[in-house]
């Protein structure tokens, strides 16, 4: 804390401030000429978080299409690279894409975009709230940590930040923020503003005694919460954010998640210091209905694939800074239910995507799917540790290495999917 | 039915506190009434009160404290657990609202979801599903409203906001706060969501009928009721999760039903292709149907034990084949199953096991009727529909959800955090009372635990309760409910749109994050400016008229009306040195310079692309000119001329950090 209140009082803040003060859209001009200006600040790369709420079937989205097992169980949603089975991407004749990803299928082609396929946590519980807790605590046997790994993780960066080192775009701060160092929940950007129509003087006074009364509070959380909010609003000039327009041709679906990760790129093209970045995606709880060619995974999958591969383009010059990992609180039942859905499993599949990825394979260790071979005789069972791939993804691409701080009493080993 | 829905709607003409009135009446236990502690534990009769208005009401109105005085506090306690005060502001309010009153039936064959909209549409012809797409798209919708409404059906979105702005109504204006307070928080604990198409025409029903009567009955009454309301049927998915496991199946029963249902898709098919279609789709749709363990999971993890409590992955199971045939009768009119009800007679039904309840059926035909052990506990076969009222009452009165709930309502009421003892003290009372609500909720108040001083306004707002709580303080009319929504969601909080059924969490780390609290600030601010449409107040009102002669003396005044009997020398101290901060003024010029938005065009052009920081710079001073103040001492009262000084001031407590508590 201290630190980075020596940070907001430097000479470099005063200049950047000025920067952002003038009104200019220089940041967005550059980022439309796609030159990268010097930072200001010290700054690690960006690790951009997609957390799929609600348990993607990670046997649907990539299919051991092989296993004879599959078709046996899922009579009306196995998939296979067929013309009369789905036309999924064949991945490496064993593993089939699901045809909704097509967005983002060049990308394993292109070797930036790797599959691990198999993770889950080491906690069987097959409830939603109590894996996404384990999940995003990084700590799957205890439920008190109060920290986030992602919190953890920003603080491992050991230099200055600046407050949007972590952000979220999302109304609540999500569970793998939770924590000391400091972070930003929004959900609309445009909303960073003490803001009353018609009379922005009164507006900058009230944000002047706001900040004071903020500050001298005895309650912790609003205290804290009211400091990481003025110093935020202090960085961050609204009007620049309403105009922003993405590099020709890229189209943002026009979803949630498209929208938090098209603000995401606005705060990564704004230089402002980004290292951690947080978006969801919902909707992935298919118990009914599910679907397969088309129907609501496909849906779904077609808005999750086309809003990362439109973050992606438009990121432009700043790819090589960034790499985006999705995560999914588990999988969901080798067999459908009789509702033609499928109910909570075990294991799911993640994708990681990045110029420093080792991609264009897929990471797994899975095995048959025959009922003798599944978990409790109806789960793909967890041959991956999500710990081991965060912990690669965060070390791999952020620098940092302290597995005992990022993931406490984890003595596992990583994936290798960084370069 | 005819008669219930006469009865249903006298009772909304009466004031709906006749039928709460009612079923508490059911409940009737020897208890020893509140008598609360407090002046042990250092609170006077007067800051005793306003605690009670803090944690039992929406927030206290002005004056409200010496009415709870005058009442007795104990009195006015036992007035708000009965929730049996005449209502006639609120009745009024609500008068003209269509669809408050409505059954289940009428709301699915008026407000139709979007799925029947679409069916409705290809039924007559209006499309053609690939010319919703495109050019067509304005047409089609035009359309589509004229034949609705010469159909007599009206849009979904009219049943969601007169939910909504009940919701709200209610809140704000009710006597009986504490009912309301309750009604949110077994929504909130037995969640349900619009989001979710298949459920969201029965949460109005929901809340009124499953939730709002039951909120200080016999908790195993509330769990029953929501576990057989067709909003969680189908929200949780047990309304579609069968067993063919069973007697009936392979007999003539169900086979007959089959194959009429086959005899009438082919019949159908020259003259209702789309009807014979849909047919034949909930036949295909029978032949694939099974198990589905997300009520059974959620009602033991959400409802009831609690996550931590001992049970295994067998007994969800267990539960769900137990809640086989758990169901919701067919309410659309041309639904195909419905008419097939309907000519079978509910005798004929009965006869075969079947119950209909209201809108709830169980479907002796998909029940899974084989043995079972749950929770250690034989449930022999063939055990019905009551088998499973029985797994009900076993996770009812499990010592573990006696625990879980007090906790909850524990967490609710005093702290995010509370004393163990005091929910230990609670669960006794739970265990002893047959899960009594009303009783447990005295034996908190009447706990010595409640009244520990380190703990009272610790407990932060929600959004919805500090906008509430901004309305009664402000003594506010609202005409535009809906205005107020806008605000919750901007904060965080989407009422009934929460789509996971763990319900909105209750902690104060889950509301205070950096966006949500800008817009509180904002809220603030836009509220006592009186910039919210359909929201009116008048502030030199609630000082009888008398303007404040300073920024000082406004601070004070209001701070006692918004907040009184709230410790904010303190406070009040503070944001009288920032008025009287002579700099105030440099600061405001640099704030107004820093942050006054640019002319329209001045942002995202080509030119601008190309435009030097020095160009900029110079706009910028271009800005300070226009204000052009920079030398002159600026007050508030300057600011202000009128009014905007005490609006601003009023403001600032709202959206200041003490505002932000209960």
């Amino acid at each position: 804390m201290t630190n980075r209140r020596a940070f907001m009082k430097s000479g470099a803040m005063a200049l950047f401030a000025t920067g952002i003060a003038g009104g200019i859209p220089s940041f967005i001009a550059k980022a439309a000429n796609s030159v990268k200006s010097n930072y200001l600040f010290k700054k690690n790369k960006t690790l951009v978080c997609i957390f799929q709420r609600g348990a993607m079937d990670g046997l649907m989205a990539v299919s051991p299409y092989t296993d004879p097992n599959l078709k046996i169980m899922r009579p009306t949603l196995y998939m296979s690279p067929a013309q009369t089975e789905g036309k999924q991407f064949d991945l490496d004749g064993r593993f089939g894409l699901h045809p909704s990803f097509e967005s983002l299928y060049p990308y394993f082609g292109e070797n930036r975009m790797a599959i691990v396929h198999g993770v889950g946590s080491p906690n069987t519980t097959r409830s939603h709230f109590d894996a996404q807790d384990y999940m995003e605590s990084g700590t799957p046997f205890s439920k008190g940590t109060p920290s986030g790994w992602l919190n953890r993780a920003v603080g491992l960066m050991g230099h200055d930040a600046t407050p949007f080192r972590a952000v979220s775009l999302t109304s609540a701060m999500p569970r793998s923020l939770y924590g000391d160092n400091e972070a930003v929940a929004i959900n609309n950007l445009q909303d960073f503003a003490i803001q009353m129509r018609g009379n922005p003087m009164a507006a900058n006074m009230a944000a002047g005694s706001f900040e004071e009364l903020y500050d001298q509070t005895s309650n912790n959380i609003l205290n804290k919460a009211g400091k990481e909010s003025f110093d935020a609003l202090k960085m961050l000039n609204v009007n620049n954010i309403k105009n922003y327009q993405p590099l020709t041709g890229v189209v943002y679906p026009n979803s949630p998640l498209g929208n938090s990760l098209k603000q995401i790129a606005v705060l990564i093209k704004m230089n402002i210091g980004v290292e951690v970045a947080f978006a969801e995606s919902g909707g992935w709880d298919t118990h009914f209905n599910q679907g397969a060619a088309n129907g609501t995974f496909a849906r779904n999958a077609r808005d999750f694939s086309d809003s990362i591969a439109a973050f992606w383009k438009d990121l432009a010059a700043y790819q090589d800074d960034v790499t985006i990992m999705t995560m999914t609180e588990f999988g969901r039942t080798a067999a459908q239910n009789g509702t033609g859905g499928t109910d909570h499993g075990r294991a799911s599949c993640l994708f990681v995507l990045g110029n420093d990825v080792k991609g264009g394979k897929i990471y797994q260790n899975i095995g048959s799917l025959a009922k003798d071979s599944l978990e409790d005789g109806r789960d793909l069972p967890v041959s991956t540790d999500f710990r081991a791939v965060f912990s690669s993804v965060a070390n791999g691409h952020l620098q940092i290495n302290n597995n005992a701080v990022l993931f406490p009493k984890w003595e596992g080993n990583g994936v290798g999917v960084m370069r | 039915m005819q008669f219930k829905r006469i009865f249903k709607s006298v009772l909304v003409a009466a004031g709906l506190t006749v039928f709460s009135s009612f079923t508490n009446s059911l409940f009737v236990i020897n208890s020893n009434g509140v008598k609360m502690p407090y002046k042990k534990y250092g609170y006077s009769e007067r800051q005793a009160a306003a605690r009670l208005l803090d944690r039992f009401s929406f927030g206290a109105k002005p004056g409200q404290i010496d009415e709870v005085l005058k009442i007795g506090i104990d009195q006015w306690m036992e007035e708000q657990l009965d929730g049996k005060l005449p209502d006639a502001d609120v009745e009024q309010r609500l008068s003209a609202y269509q669809t408050l009153a409505l059954d289940n039936e009428t709301i699915v064959n008026t407000y139709m979801n979007a799925g029947q909209v679409v069916r409705f549409a290809a039924k007559h012809g209006l499309i053609d599903r690939d010319t919703i797409k495109g050019d067509n798209k304005k047409e089609y919708q035009e359309n589509l409203r004229q034949l609705m409404l010469k159909e007599g059906f009206k849009p979904i979105l009219q049943l969601q906001n007169e939910l909504i702005n009940q919701k709200i109504i209610r809140a704000a204006y009710s006597n009986n706060q504490l009912h309301q307070l309750l009604t949110d928080f077994w929504f909130n604990h037995f969640n349900v969501s619009i989001t979710k198409q298949q459920c969201q025409q029965y949460i109005l029903t929901y809340e009124r009928d499953a939730i709002r009567p039951n909120v200080v009955g016999n908790f195993e009454t509330i769990l029953e009721a929501t576990a057989k309301h067709p909003a969680m049927l189908e929200f949780l998915d047990n309304a579609n999760s069968v067993s063919n496991s069973n007697r009936i199946v392979n007999k003539r029963g169900n086979a007959y039903v089959d194959k009429q249902m086959k005899q009438r898709a082919d019949e159908m098919m020259a003259t209702n292709p789309t009807g014979a279609a849909m047919l034949n789709k909930t036949i295909q749709a029978k032949k694939v149907q099974g198990l589905n363990e997300n009520y059974a999971r959620e009602i033991m993890e959400l409802h009831t034990m609690g996550v931590d409590a001992d049970y295994t992955q067998a007994d969800v199971t267990s539960v769900a084949r137990a809640l086989t045939g758990w169901s919701v009768r067919p309410l659309i009119k041309d639904a195909p199953g419905r008419n097939l009800y309907e000519r079978a007679g509910k005798q004929n039904l009965e006869k075969r096991g079947f119950v209909l309840e209201g809108d709830f059926l169980f479907r002796a035909d998909k029940h899974d009727d084989s043995a079972k052990i749950i929770l250690g506990k034989s449930f022999p076969e063939n055990g019905g529909y009551k088998e499973g009222r029985e797994v009900i009452h076993l996770l009812a009165t499990n010592p573990a959800t006696a625990q879980f709930i007090c906790k909850k309502l524990a967490t609710r009421f005093v702290s995010d955090t509370p004393s163990v003892v005091l929910v230990k003290h609670m669960a006794t009372t739970f265990q002893k009372t047959n899960g009594n609500i009303k009783e447990v909720l005295i034996a908190m108040v009447n706990d010595p635990l409640f009244w520990n001083q380190k703990i009272s306004s610790q407990k932060i707002k929600s959004p919805f309760e500090l906008v509430i709580s901004t309305v009664r303080a402000t003594n506010a009319d609202i005409q535009q409910p809906l205005q107020l929504y806008n605000w919750c969601n901007r904060m965080g909080q989407k009422i009934y749109f929460y789509q996971a059924p763990t319900g909105f969490p209750d902690r104060a780390s889950y509301w205070i994050n950096t966006g949500a609290l800008l817009n509180r600030m904002n809220f603030g601010l836009a509220f006592a400016a009186q910039k919210i449409p359909g929201i009116n107040f008048d502030l030199l009102a609630l000082n009888n008229n008398h303007e404040p002669e300073s920024p000082d003396q406004a601070l004070i005044v209001y701070s006692n009306i918004l907040l009184p009997e709230r410790d904010q020398a303190a406070n009040i101290q503070r944001l009288s040195a920032m008025v009287r901060d002579n700099t105030v003024v440099d600061k405001i010029n640099q704030a107004a310079e820093k942050n006054s938005p640019p002319p329209a065009n001045d942002m995202m052009g080509e030119e601008m692309m190309n435009n030097s920081v020095k160009s900029n710079k110079e706009k910028a001073s271009k800005g300070k000119a226009v204000l052009g103040k920079k030398n002159k001492p600026i007050t508030m009262q300057y600011l202000a001329g009128n009014n905007t000084m005490v609006s601003q001031v009023a403001g600032i407590i709202i959206g200041s950090p003490e505002f932000q508590r209960k």
